[in-house]
């Protein structure tokens, strides 16, 4: 058997295995648009999902009351400042309470009296 | 080709040239799954797929029908690289009898049952070369190897093939 006898039992082959099953071109072509398009459709989605939260991640944030800042205290004005504030500020329900309403009465000399103590 | 033909992604590539190369991509594709027909037409659209999104870039060198062909035979590989680790899996847990024997072509042509009988690559060549009318660098280029392997492969099968035609 030469090369063309072989070339052409294969065809025959080939043909015989194949026919009747090849789907025709238009449907193969728009199944495959089809899945294009709806894989188009699960990326949006996701797209769509991962931008609300997103979102949601920084709308939280902006509505959270935000938390009095540290603030530099120059050492000269530190120095010849009158007014102080404890440290422990930090531990107050809020920054700079005033938690004394009135003096407390400790011992009775130190009630005010116009203004000096007794 | 049309100009309302060419795809948006790949403009080298029109509907027409593809539907003509159809019925040799689909053969092409069902011997890549062992004449599966849902397999080889996933495996058909899937490489339109790749085509239309651009990820498979056409651009001219080779002829359209060689570079359809490697998109297939490169979409097959991966797709049973991942398939044969599931498989070998599920045939541990398997008893032998329900172990799937490959389907095999129904065909009764010597020649045909002499060629499917050759290792892999050998038989691919063949089936390339032979028919499907690529030349042998062609055949190389979709299988993935050198010319020069391609020839080699392209060789053995040939002498294989009348060494078992002889005894026969």
């Amino acid at each position: 058997m030469n090369e063309r006898d072989i070339r052409q039992a294969l065809k025959r082959g080939q043909a015989a295995v194949e026919a009747g099953r090849v789907p025709a071109f238009d449907r193969v072509w728009s199944a495959a648009d089809q899945r294009l398009a709806a894989r188009r459709r699960r990326r949006y989605v996701a797209v769509g999902f991962v931008a609300a939260l997103a979102v949601i991640a920084v709308a939280s944030g902006l509505l959270q009351p935000r938390q009095p800042d540290w603030e530099y205290v120059d050492p000269e004005v530190f120095a010849t400042g009158t007014s102080w504030h404890a440290p422990s500020d930090v531990l107050l329900p809020e920054h700079r309470i005033d938690i004394y309403e009135e003096i407390p009465v400790l011992i009775e000399s130190t009630e005010i009296d116009g203004g000096t103590l007794l | 080709m049309r100009d309302s033909d060419v795809l948006d992604n790949n403009p080298h590539v029109s509907r027409s040239a593809l539907e003509a190369i159809h019925g040799q991509v689909f053969g092409w594709a069902l011997s890549r799954c062992n004449y599966e027909q849902v397999v080889a037409e996933d495996l058909v659209q899937q490489a339109y797929m790749e085509l239309l999104t651009g990820k498979a870039q056409f651009d001219g060198r080779s002829s359209l029908k060689t570079f359809v062909f490697a998109v297939v035979q490169n979409l097959a590989r991966s797709r049973f690289r991942r398939r044969a680790r599931h498989l070998q899996l599920a045939q541990q847990a398997m008893p032998e009898e329900m172990v799937a024997t490959p389907i095999e072509p129904d065909s009764n042509d010597a020649v045909w049952r002499a060629v499917q009988q050759l290792p892999p690559r050998q038989r691919d060549v063949v089936e390339l070369v032979f028919c499907r009318d690529l030349s042998i660098e062609e055949a190389a280029k979709v299988m993935g190897v050198s010319t020069g392997t391609g020839r080699v492969h392209y060789d053995r099968a040939k002498r294989a093939l009348r060494k078992r035609l002889r005894d026969e």
